[in-house]
């Protein structure tokens, strides 16, 4: 089983305090929502399971085994898709399996369908400047799944898209994980779109950045558009925004400044 | 927005290529004209047809060659050892801080001082054969190189490396995989620089002290007041300079295509 427990996790940025005392569970398979306003520390946490930041007190544990630092088992889908360039389509989807030195044919061969499975058959020899935002967090999302990670990580990916785009990455991230299931932490700062695509929310308060609330969300699968206009659906949403409203309002208020 | 400027210059008639010809032909036509009325005495400039006269008689009687064979081999032998040098030592002082410090202080220096000058200096030691141009080559090319190499190891976007972490990179791994292809175009750049640096090197150089190269047929069709010969190997120069570069522009599209958009 691949159990994902942090406990007692705390962090400090200097005097700041960007985590204080986080302990949660998330079970296998489970899809994760994390919203908060910024700096209540829902990035911090999940770089830290990705093993990118160091805990200063606590633990974050992954299949019973503490996290030392990042590894094959997380793949993380990057909020700026951070593409390399000079690689092709195919070439950036398996970069962690060559890291791992386990790319041969069976895996280019499993790598080919997988970026059939996100939408991009066809398109495994063009370079990432010839697509467009919505492909290239696919082939982003496709490099995550490629190692076959217990959990996918992934940190506000859709947040440099459109609208419109946004709209149906998030179906598309659905009917993906609906095909797997893998365990997803998934960051995000619009509260509509954590509702629509998770199992549970973890709201995050911020100074100091700390869980405030686990909200599961019961809405049947698969969700579509029509979900979002469900009076259950609305009312999840804004129950979650009263939750952060005040912190979102100090957060923009100490940005401005 | 790219459709929309290249429509401007439809509107006009004329492709870019077209404008550029168009700007040398004319080029061509006025200084032939300022040669034939205005200064029309050739111990102080040749008109183009001149300078063409003057390159056939060169091409004829063998001349040319021997001094273009001479300069040739001065320049790329320089300049080759120099990019070779050149990329090692950049990615060293890019990779070891111990080899940063211990480099930085003479790359800066020398660097910053025209080489050239150290020219006859040379020329006394390694005599006035081809050896001492190469080493001027090489000393004007290698430090333009060793600067954009590690500049490039440098700039390489904190976000590939932090993701090729994530995934699990070894620190060789984020050298080979990440730090130097994203370095390709500045070391292109580098190598770039070089050759006009290189051929300055060269003409200076034999300037100094030679008996063949395009260097001292410059040197003695100015001693000899024969100005169309002088532009005659000015053009040849200009005209390498210019080949290189292409073949430096085809290079980069070829390598780095990710950098032209």
């Amino acid at each position: 089983m691949s159990k994902l427990v942090s406990s007692g996790l705390s962090k400090w940025f200097g005097d700041l305090q960007a985590l204080a005392d986080v302990n949660l569970t998330v079970e296998d398979g489970e899809f994760v929502a994390l919203v908060g306003p910024s700096g209540c520390g829902k990035t911090t946490f999940l770089r830290t399971v990705a093993g990118l930041e160091a805990a200063d007190e606590g633990a974050v544990y992954l299949a019973d085994k503490k996290i030392e630092g990042p590894g094959r088992d997380r793949g993380f889908v990057f909020q700026q898709d951070s593409l390399l360039p000079w690689r092709t389509v195919m070439e950036n989807t398996v970069v962690g399996l060559e890291l791992a030195g386990r790319l041969d044919a069976t895996e280019t061969a499993r790598v080919r369908k997988l970026l059939e499975l996100v939408g991009l058959a066809g398109f495994e020899n063009y370079h990432p400047r010839q697509l467009s935002g919505g492909m290239r967090q696919r082939v982003n999302l496709a490099r995550a799944l490629a190692i076959d990670p217990k959990v996918l990580l992934m940190d506000e990916p859709f947040s440099a898209l459109d609208a419109q785009t946004r709209e149906i990455m998030q179906t598309e991230l659905q009917r993906i994980w609906e095909e797997g299931r893998k365990t997803v932490l998934f960051v995000t700062h619009q509260i509509d779109e954590a509702v629509f695509l998770a199992d549970r929310v973890l709201v995050f308060a911020r100074r100091p950045g700390r869980l405030l609330e686990d909200i599961r969300i019961d809405l049947p699968r698969p969700r579509n558009m029509a979900t979002k206009r469900r009076p259950e659906f609305v009312a999840l949403v804004d129950r979650i925004w009263r939750l952060i409203e005040n912190d979102v309002r100090e957060s923009v208020l100490v940005e401005k400044i | 927005m790219s459709g929309k400027a290249q429509s401007v210059v439809k509107k006009q008639g004329l492709a870019p290529w077209q404008i550029s010809l168009l700007s040398v032909t004319s080029g061509l036509f006025v200084w032939q004209m300022i040669s034939d009325y205005v200064i029309a005495n050739p111990l102080f400039l040749a008109s183009p047809l001149q300078v063409v006269k003057a390159l056939m008689r060169l091409i004829e009687t063998g001349e040319l060659w021997k001094h273009v064979y001479t300069s040739g081999i001065e320049f790329f032998a320089g300049y080759a050892i120099a990019a070779v040098i050149g990329i090692c030592v950049g990615l060293l002082i890019a990779t070891s801080a111990f080899a940063k410090h211990w480099l930085q202080p003479w790359i800066s220096g020398f660097y910053a001082t025209p080489t050239v000058a150290l020219g006859p200096l040379f020329i006394l030691w390694l005599g006035i054969g081809v050896w001492s141009k190469i080493v001027i080559v090489f000393l004007l090319v290698v430090f333009a190189v060793i600067i954009n190499t590690e500049a490039g190891i440098r700039s390489t976007s904190e976000r590939y490396l932090e993701m090729m972490r994530a995934f699990g990179a070894t620190p060789r791994q984020l050298f080979f995989k990440v730090s130097l292809p994203s370095a390709t175009p500045f070391i292109l750049a580098g190598l770039k620089l070089g050759i006009g640096r290189g051929l300055i090197g060269v003409v200076v150089a034999e300037l100094f002290g030679s008996r063949l190269g395009l260097g001292r047929l410059i040197g003695a069709s100015a001693d000899s007041f024969n100005m169309p010969e002088l532009f005659a190997a000015v053009s040849i120069l200009a005209a390498s300079g210019i080949a290189m570069n292409s073949a430096f522009a085809w290079l980069e599209a070829r390598l780095v295509p990710w950098t032209k958009d």
